[in-house]
């Protein structure tokens, strides 16, 4: 591991698992995040008629914020410069006040134009299996080597 | 021999996965002692007539047969042994083609439609055949899914002891790491989609989760 904590290119091997990491999306944490991305409120992310009339079971959390919150889980893993790509499909609504869990595995392993690659597999499940979210990212990490 | 009959590359909207990368991962599942012995390419809505993955799957040993996901009135069917002559009677991106006729079209081109993860919330068969629907020309149905949710393997489970059906197995994978999580144990060899087609109407198959196919 770097002196950041962080990994090292050559200590990832294919099929290394990232996480996974728990964490809640609370009302108050949308009615947040909507404050912060400038989304008039209230809304279908915060308000349960609202949601309903859109054909939603509730309020759910901002695609645009269960993005970051993958991000972060990668980026808190590898450094906050080190994400260089994420693709994500969105496949069920992501609820609020559930317990969310965020993972990844690596797939793929590769150096191309002087970075170190590493390709992840990167979810956001529920705890009884729900795939929320799913898609792929590509990591630069440092090399030992320098 | 242990195949994987349900997985999506990126020839559907929403796999990130490249056949190139379920097959590599299939080498690395080897590696750790897992015996995989191929993988069914069910793309959403469609046939990928114009894809070969013949080189690729020599170069790593491995089955890759194509078959296709179709979206029905009662959920999404899973279909083996697709013809042209079939997807001519049959529009394939349909999405709500008529499982019945779907199901018999199949079999008048000697393919075989089979219900997909019937045990799933709110658009699985058992829910449908909770609704008074009935199925006489469903035999067989996919027991394991590596995407279902808690419960929903159980009632394909229960859906197939009440019925008498016999169950596969398969991933439904649409991410790399996804590939293999369930499979479908086929005591005779299978070498192409009409072999499998067959060795599906013998019956005799079993599904499978990963951890089951461990050598030692």
């Amino acid at each position: 591991m770097t002196p950041g904590n962080r990994p090292y290119f050559e200590d990832i091997e294919l099929g290394s698992e990232i996480g996974p990491r728990e964490l809640v999306a609370t009302d108050e944490n949308v009615a947040t995040f909507c404050r912060l991305w400038g989304n008039p409120m209230p809304n279908r992310f915060t308000d349960p008629a609202i949601a309903e009339k859109s054909g939603l079971p509730g309020p759910i959390v901002p695609g645009v914020m269960s993005m970051a919150i993958m991000s972060q889980a990668l980026t808190d893993w590898a450094g906050p410069e080190s994400l260089k790509d994420l693709d994500l499909v969105f496949r069920q609504p992501v609820p609020h006040n559930q317990p969310l869990l965020i993972s990844a595995t690596v797939t793929d392993t590769r150096q191309d134009d002087g970075e170190n690659l590493v390709e992840c597999d990167v979810l956001m499940t529920g705890t009884a299996g729900e795939r929320y979210v799913g898609g792929t990212a590509l990591i630069a990490l440092p090399s030992k080597g320098g | 021999m242990y195949l994987d009959l349900h997985s999506h590359s990126v020839s559907s909207d929403d796999s990130r996965a490249r056949v190139e990368q379920y097959v590599k991962r299939v080498q690395f599942l080897r590696e750790k002692g897992y015996t995989v012995d191929g993988i069914v390419l069910t793309e959403h809505r469609k046939f990928d007539f114009d894809k070969d993955y013949s080189q690729l799957a020599a170069e790593y040993n491995l089955l890759v047969l194509k078959g296709s996901e179709l979206d029905t009135r009662y959920g999404h069917f899973l279909v083996y042994g697709v013809t042209e002559a079939l997807a001519k009677e049959i529009n394939l991106a349909d999405v709500r083609l008529d499982a019945r006729e779907l199901m018999q079209a199949a079999r008048r081109h000697q393919a075989i439609a089979i219900p997909a993860h019937p045990g799933r919330f709110g658009i699985g068969l058992v829910d449908y055949m909770e609704q008074g629907e009935s199925f006489a020309d469903v035999q067989i149905v996919e027991r394991l899914n590596g995407g279902s949710r808690a419960g929903e393997n159980e009632r394909a489970d229960q859906l197939c002891v009440e019925q008498n059906y016999r169950g596969t197995g398969g991933s439904d994978a649409h991410l790399t790491s996804q590939i293999a999580a369930c499979l479908t144990s086929f005591p005779t060899r299978i070498q192409n989609e009409q072999d499998l087609v067959e060795a599906l109407l013998t019956g005799d198959f079993t599904p499978v989760w990963l951890e089951d196919t461990r050598q030692g």
